[in-house]
């Protein structure tokens, strides 16, 4: 095999790693409490700012700063439920949209005024495996495997734990669970807080991938909500696998064509599942 | 209830005086009180951190120093600013906003080629100075024949010519190869800013024999590079040419990287690589003799070229700007806000108000189309002279120029045009140097 179309394959499933666990957490929150975190990518951004400031200014251990991370924007999600998402949970679907947007806006320009428009980088780097001719990145596999065991331990949470089949439970009818004990409010907390933290782990794999400004949601964020979108809003294993669709269409696209072509085609995939399976792919 | 009356009053009397100012025609106020003078760049957003801010700043020294020093007659520069967010949509309605509400005769700055295009048409049909101090795609002007548009600083045909001249140079020499067996290649950014500077150095490569091996456009805001990493390793290119702003720039770099992308040579081209300061805080000994092709920062320049008066004033700029802005090498965008700024106010401005009494953007046109500055008269280095109206680069300072420039110890040196290089550059890249081809 081509080595280098091995390196692009390798690539594209690396890249859906990074994309997939933004995409559980935000299909989290849509499938539980039915209301879309259009500052989902913002939270992440959030997220990279608090590593970077703990690691780089306040001198904290790498993984000192990323298990702080955790909590910090896990307590954002929290945040967001009680102060904005709850207050809206009757009202018309755009005004919850426009209310999760605005809060978008909000935290971009909160950390436009206290880091400035500057790019900030941890430094921190990895050298690359050499298999051959195919070299991969070594931090994008430790984001990868770290994806994967956020994406199994979130699995094992919600399929071993009553407050996990409680969740399952409420996404599948959140009309008839309230009948069977189960207070909904809560759970709606719980799932915030939970998609918080998985928005916490993607901003600590992301944060040494990429630099942190105030607007790099813009470069996974689309593509998370694509993802989530073409997954079945709210099916998490679909958002999951369509992580890893996206991440190989996008390298495999980049490598016989372009790279601009790539999001053509992914565009362009997107736009014709819609047609075919408006419910997205994966949707039961 | 005296209160009450008086202020309704007041309302009608200043509702009166507004009105009373609405019939008095434009010129007629801007015969009096401040110069106002538009200033657009991008404070937020990506843009902001790949140059524009600096950009900005430049301009702010430009115009308090002017002000410093008396204006014009006394009457004192004011900055209406705007800030285009790093989004051509809102270039254009802010745009609209300082012609309309604001009523300008002119707006400086314009960071980026994706809104200089079409806020160019815009001003060119409202009949008001557009004065660009950093957008560069040559699109802006090729063919258009613009009346009221002018740019000072270099375009992109200039950029491409630049650097695939360097790498023609100095094949043989240095990189011990015949020019036509260099592989070179471009990546770029797919707005007009990239597009316009890969198609004259696929056009500048064709003229010199020079084969471009790979040619490739990305979105700025792409997530991901590392396939392109891939292909630029399978096609062995020996040069690459980078077309970015930022944080694409240090994306690909770091996935350049991890993808075990090896080469003898990486020229950027202005905007995130100008931004010294950032690539040598987050990549360290790694941009050491990576080299950038950009109007010259002045404090690259040998000073003793420039004409004394000018040579002073870029000391006085360098002064103030770092006594500001903690910076180790200032970036060339703080030198191109405040030089492009300050031409514009110095020899467009002051003589337009001088002769007219007022600051109509006619007046201001014809100003500009009189200025001739020779090389060294500006604090960059080169001479203004704009290409007049019916010419295919209308509006275009026929005399502005680039420089190739190596980043060595977190400190660009000029390495090209060799007339004015502070000294031979190193190529190819350092054997042990991160990127260095083995």
């Amino acid at each position: 095999m081509d080595p280098f179309l091995l390196e692009a394959l390798l690539n594209g499933v690396l890249l859906g790693g990074v994309f997939a666990l933004p995409a559980l957490g935000l299909n989290l929150v849509f499938g539980v409490v039915d209301v879309v975190w259009l500052c989902y990518a913002e939270l992440v951004m959030i997220g990279m700012y608090a590593v970077w400031f703990l690691y780089t200014q306040a001198g904290w251990p790498l993984p000192l700063a990323f298990a702080a991370c955790l909590p910090v924007v896990a307590g954002l999600g929290l945040a967001l439920h009680v102060l904005v998402v709850r207050p809206l949970l009757t009202a018309p679907p755009i005004n919850q949209v426009l209310a999760t947007g605005g809060v978008l806006f909000v935290l971009q320009g909160a950390a436009t005024l206290v880091f400035k428009t500057d790019f900030r980088s941890l430094g921190v780097d990895m050298p690359p495996m050499e298999l051959g001719d195919v070299f991969i990145s070594g931090t994008k596999l430790i984001a990868f495997c770290a994806a994967l065991i956020g994406a199994a331990c979130l699995w094992a949470f919600l399929k071993f734990t009553y407050v996990g089949t409680a969740i399952r439970a409420i996404a599948r009818d959140r009309e008839v669970m309230p009948l069977m004990g189960v207070d909904p409010k809560r759970i709606y907390l719980i799932a915030s807080g939970v998609g918080g933290t998985l928005a916490g782990l993607a901003a600590c794999l992301l944060v040494v991938q990429l630099d942190v400004h105030p607007f790099v949601g813009l470069s996974f964020g689309p593509i998370t909500f694509m993802i989530c979108v073409m997954g079945g809003l709210g099916n998490m294993l679909g958002g999951f696998i369509a992580a890893f669709l996206m991440g190989l269409i996008i390298s495999i696209g980049g490598f016989y064509g372009s790279t601009e072509l790539s999001y053509v085609i992914a565009f362009g995939f997107f736009i014709l599942m819609m047609f075919i399976r408006p419910q997205g792919l994966f949707a039961r | 209830m005296t209160g009450v009356t008086s202020t309704r009053r007041g309302l009608m009397q200043a509702g009166a005086g507004v009105a009373l100012a609405a019939t008095v025609p434009a010129t007629a106020r801007s015969q009096s009180g401040p110069l106002r003078v538009g200033v657009m760049t991008d404070l937020s957003g990506p843009f902001a951190g790949a140059g524009s801010q600096p950009l900005f700043w430049g301009a702010e020294v430009a115009i308090a120093l002017f002000n410093e020093r008396g204006g014009v007659n006394g009457r004192q520069v004011q900055i209406v600013s705007a800030d285009s967010q790093s989004r051509a949509e809102v270039a254009i309605n802010e745009a609209e906003r300082l012609l309309g509400q604001e009523q300008l005769e002119v707006v400086t700055g314009i960071y980026s080629s994706a809104h200089a295009v079409p806020l160019s048409g815009r001003f060119e049909q409202s009949k008001k100075i557009m004065w660009i101090t950093s957008a560069i795609s040559t699109a802006v002007l090729k063919d258009k024949n613009m009346r009221y548009v002018f740019r000072p600083t270099v375009h992109s045909d200039q950029y491409a010519e630049a650097s695939v001249s360097f790498i023609h140079e100095h094949a043989k020499a240095r990189l011990g190869m015949d020019p036509d067996k260099v592989r070179l290649a471009v990546i770029y950014e797919d707005g007009p800013y990239g597009s316009g500077v890969a198609g004259g150095i696929e056009v500048e490569a064709k003229k010199r024999n020079m084969p471009l091996v790979m040619k490739e456009a990305y979105s700025a805001t792409a997530p991901d590079l590392s396939t392109m990493v891939t292909k630029l390793r399978r096609e062995r290119a020996d040069i690459i040419l980078h077309v970015g702003y930022n944080p694409d720039i240090t994306l690909f770099l770091r996935q350049a990287k991890s993808g075990g992308l090896r080469f003898k040579a990486l020229i950027g081209h202005g905007a995130g690589y100008s931004q010294i300061d950032k690539l040598v805080e987050t990549f360290g000994a790694d941009v050491n003799h990576v080299c950038n092709v950009d109007p010259a920062g002045t404090q690259m320049l040998d000073q003793s070229k420039l004409t004394p008066a000018t040579a002073a004033l870029a000391k006085v700029f360098v002064e103030r700007y770092s006594a500001r802005h903690q910076v180790r090498d200032l970036p060339t965008h703080a030198s191109m806000g405040f030089n492009n700024t300050w031409l514009f106010l110095e020899n467009v401005l002051k003589p337009a108000v001088t002769k007219t009494g007022g600051m109509s953007a006619d007046a201001l046109r014809e100003a500009a189309l009189l200025v001739d500055i020779p090389v060294g008269g500006s604090i960059q280095g080169y001479g203004v002279k704009f290409a007049q109206p019916g010419t295919p680069m209308s509006g275009q300072n026929e005399r502005s120029s680039p420089v190739v420039m190596q980043f060595e110890g977190a400190v660009a040196k000029v390495v090209w045009p060799t007339a004015i290089a502070g000294g031979p550059p190193v190529l190819p890249l350092p054997a042990g140097h991160t990127y260095a081809a083995r």
